[in-house]
């Protein structure tokens, strides 16, 4: 390593970018790995799950758009893994020989989606969850080539969003849609909740945004996710499980959360109250239903090829 | 006043639904008609894979509608081709800061 912590921290304190290796220190650049192996996984996971349920696109234009997200979703994990390589990282095993259970995505995109209205709720809050956890890395990173990498990423996200929110409201003019879609939104709304990880009482993030890997915490940026989703849903008639609180100047939850909930059915088992963390942590390391599937429909190529050469 | 000047004005307020370039910067429109309260648009598409055909065919409507004396807009698709070069000097220049040309 060429740089001291002292040396690292006074570029980072002065807002100079970090723009390689050589003027980092290991323990940054560890930081800097695992963000963007959480960030690489969650884009690419996203496109076969996105690509399953685009199947039931109502129409030849509608599948064109979800087609249109999902190749916009593989460029921004080329991107990662792209920034992942030139740190040292062999990215082909990262990607294809992973064991599924230890990618990094979030737990809600092993939750299948299986229906066009599950599909748009997942652009209206998935993305919206990206849009604003990779708003923040835009804002506050200290690393100079993710940060010119995300001025693009950031208006396709845009995009993935307008879609979304354009065929909400398409599908709220029905009643029957409707229906399907407040459905969606009862069990994807309390998903993407603790998408955002550990409430700020549990967990540190010192480190993380002293070395500008972050600049707001998780119960910020889950804030800040509430605060476009919960009146996209009020304004569409649709309930959600969050109000805002005048006299508290933000968003409170009204179900128990952390929740414990069952993943082939789509339900929150709200009724056995609160759980621990621990408990989410336990489900989240377990991974859902559709976890192996997702994985495995990106590895098999891969996995093709290299049995024939062997042949 | 509503005639081709005023609905090209408001059209450079309909941006691309990703990057905050206007239609009309971005070489989409291919002709404005205004007759009484109807006004025509032709527009076009960058590919024929476009996945935003019918968000920027909605913005363009609620756009115009939104102007004073429109009664009718009629948004004709005519898939003339479009390239790069369509792009004006202004659009060319956000394109390049957001690193996409």
């Amino acid at each position: 390593m060429l740089v001291s912590e002292e040396a690292l921290l006074e570029r980072i304190r002065s807002g100079r970018l970090i723009e390689g290796p050589e003027y980092a220190t290991e323990k940054y650049l560890e930081g800097l790995k695992r963000t963007l192996v959480v960030s690489a996984d969650t884009e690419l996971i996203s496109a076969p799950a996105y690509f399953r349920a685009a199947q039931d696109a109502p129409n030849i234009n509608a599948y064109i758009s979800a087609m249109g997200i999902i190749q916009d979703e593989l460029g921004h994990a080329h991107i990662a893994y792209r920034l992942l390589r030139d740190l040292g990282v062999d990215t082909d095993a990262l990607v294809f020989e992973r064991d599924p259970k230890a990618f990094k995505h979030p737990y809600a995109f092993d939750v299948p989606l299986e229906s066009w209205v599950e599909l748009v709720v997942a652009n209206a809050f998935y993305d919206r969850a990206g849009f604003v956890l990779l708003g923040d890395v835009y804002r506050s990173t200290s690393y100079g080539p993710w940060k010119r990498a995300l001025v693009k990423v950031d208006r396709e996200e845009n995009f993935h969003l307008r879609h979304g929110e354009r065929w909400m409201e398409i599908l709220a003019q029905d009643p029957e849609q409707k229906k399907k879609l407040q459905r969606a939104v009862d069990w994807m709304f309390v998903l993407t909740l603790e998408w955002f990880g550990l409430p700020d009482n549990l967990k540190r993030h010192t480190e993380q945004i002293t070395y500008g890997l972050k600049g707001k915490t998780n119960d910020q940026l889950r804030q800040e996710w509430m605060s476009t989703a919960v009146p996209l849903c009020e304004r569409l008639g649709l309930k959600v499980p969050a109000h805002y609180e005048p006299d508290l100047g933000q968003y409170v939850i009204d179900v128990p959360f952390p929740a414990e909930f069952d993943a082939e059915r789509k339900e929150w088992l709200f009724d056995k109250g609160p759980i621990s963390w621990d408990r989410v942590l336990e489900r989240w390391k377990g991974r859902g239903p559709a976890n192996e599937e997702l994985v495995k429909a990106i590895q098999r190529g891969y996995e093709q090829i290299r049995k024939g050469l062997k042949a | 006043m509503l005639n081709q000047e005023t609905v090209l004005e408001a059209l450079r307020e309909v941006l691309d639904p990703e990057y905050p370039v206007s239609v009309v910067d971005l070489g989409l429109i291919r002709g404005v008609e205004v007759e009484g309260g109807r006004v025509r648009v032709r527009l076009t598409f960058t590919s024929l894979g476009c996945p935003c055909t019918e968000i920027i065919r909605e913005d363009i409507v609620n756009r115009l509608k939104a102007l004073e004396g429109v009664d009718e807009v009629v948004v004709e698709e005519v898939f003339e081709p479009w390239s790069a070069k369509d792009i004006s000097p202004r659009g060319r220049l956000v394109l390049l800061q957001l690193g996409v040309v």
